[in-house]
């Protein structure tokens, strides 16, 4: 028991056992959800979490009030030349906590947790490696910018490509399908030249 | 009043999504996978834990999802349809933000987590953001990958004619050769980032 304390408490796990852990999630994911006849059998995924979110404000830009016959009740219609942005918004992805909404708050608490654990847990505004420091200097606000175009880039690839490292890797690669396949030949192939590009000879 | 059994019975759904999401997590930070670091280098191969991360989730859920579809217990129907061009294309463009920011969706929330503001405040920003834009240009997109071959929810052993024992079993093994030589040929290599983690 002592030791298994001091395990959870450890900064880092052998990639294998922590991977070994998130593929038992998958699977105990797809049973449970499955058992749970209230809801449809699913697995976990992040990038989903982000569209439903998005949709809060994506509904109210796409959509007017109009108000159809004299003197009733304004009713919500999309806005012209925005009908099926609307239509992605209000019904594909819809505003709300949904399920995986729902998941992605207990990814941040057991992240909180595993990190008080360890004492990890350190407010910073940016890497403390020298890694980051020697390839675009010590300003927070450069690595600021960099992340928020990234993670628009990154939104938006996981939405063509039909989800993300989660939901779409590892969910789509356990049940063998090609496109999780495909997505991660993808997703090395422009990494690395992107890395190299960016690291060069510097680091 | 409704019975007690009834209420708990429709919060099941949330509280699966909240344990399944705390191991999830818990294994994402154990893993490494909130550093930037660990992330960006497994593209410049000085750290491959990424890779032995995925890998290893990957033979450890396959063996037991499909182990549960044997026994009947489950069915495959949470399927990302295979178009791919589609997969193929937005692979290409995740993996050069990727590579940028040493995160991707999960790992962002993740990371945040950990105390870092640069995951928390550009990185969920810029997440939401995306997550806009996307719904924006969703008919564009919908229409520039219309022509393209639609899968739908083939899995490989269907496409390949196989038995899916039999394509498991490939898999597993295939990459439990690739994790033991990348095993090997980190052993032999010296990681100058070690010190850094």
């Amino acid at each position: 028991m002592r030791a298994f304390i001091a395990y959870l408490r450890r900064d880092l796990w052998s990639p294998y056992v922590a991977g070994a852990l998130l593929g038992l999630v998958a699977v105990m994911t797809l049973w449970s959800t499955t058992k749970l006849d209230n809801m449809p059998a699913r697995l976990p995924g992040a990038s989903g979490s982000f569209q439903n979110l998005a949709a809060y404000l994506g509904q109210e830009l796409t959509s007017t009030q109009k108000v159809l016959t004299e003197g009733g009740a304004p009713i919500t219609v999309p806005r012209e030349g925005l009908e099926e942005q609307f239509i992605y918004f209000a019904f594909t992805m819809p505003k709300g906590i949904t399920w995986q909404v729902w998941m992605i708050i207990g990814v941040f608490l057991g992240s909180l947790v595993s990190a008080l654990l360890s004492g990890g847990f350190r407010i910073s505004v940016m890497p403390h490696t020298t890694q980051w420091q020697t390839i675009f200097g010590p300003q927070p606000w450069k690595r600021w910018v960099l992340v928020f175009i990234g993670g628009i880039i990154l939104q938006v690839a996981a939405g063509i490509a039909g989800g993300c490292t989660s939901g779409l890797a590892i969910s789509g690669g356990v049940q063998l399908t090609p496109a999780a396949f495909l997505f991660i030949a993808g997703m090395f192939i422009s990494g690395i030249p992107t890395a190299l590009l960016v690291y060069r000879r510097r680091y | 009043m409704e019975p007690l059994d009834q209420s708990v019975w429709e919060l099941g759904p949330i509280v699966v999504a909240l344990i399944m999401g705390f191991l999830f997590g818990f294994a994402l930070d154990k893993g490494g996978m909130t550093r930037y670091h660990k992330i960006v280098n497994v593209f410049r191969f000085t750290d491959l834990a990424v890779l032995k991360f995925m890998m290893s989730a990957m033979v450890t859920g396959m063996v037991g999802i499909y182990l549960l579809v044997w026994a009947g217990e489950v069915e495959l129907t949470a399927i990302t349809p295979t178009i791919p061009i589609k997969n193929f294309a937005g692979g290409l463009l995740f993996g050069v933000g990727m590579s940028l920011v040493g995160m991707c969706p999960g790992t962002m929330v993740s990371g945040a987590a950990r105390g870092q503001l640069d995951y928390l405040i550009p990185g969920f920003g810029g997440f939401l953001t995306g997550a806009l834009l996307y719904g924006f240009l969703y008919p564009t997109i919908t229409d520039l990958f219309a022509g393209f071959k639609d899968y739908g929810n083939a899995k490989l052993p269907e496409l390949w004619g196989l038995s899916t024992v039999l394509t498991v079993l490939v898999f597993a093994e295939a990459i439990i050769l690739m994790l033991y030589l990348i095993q090997r040929l980190n052993l032999r290599r010296k990681d100058r980032l070690a010190a850094e983690s």
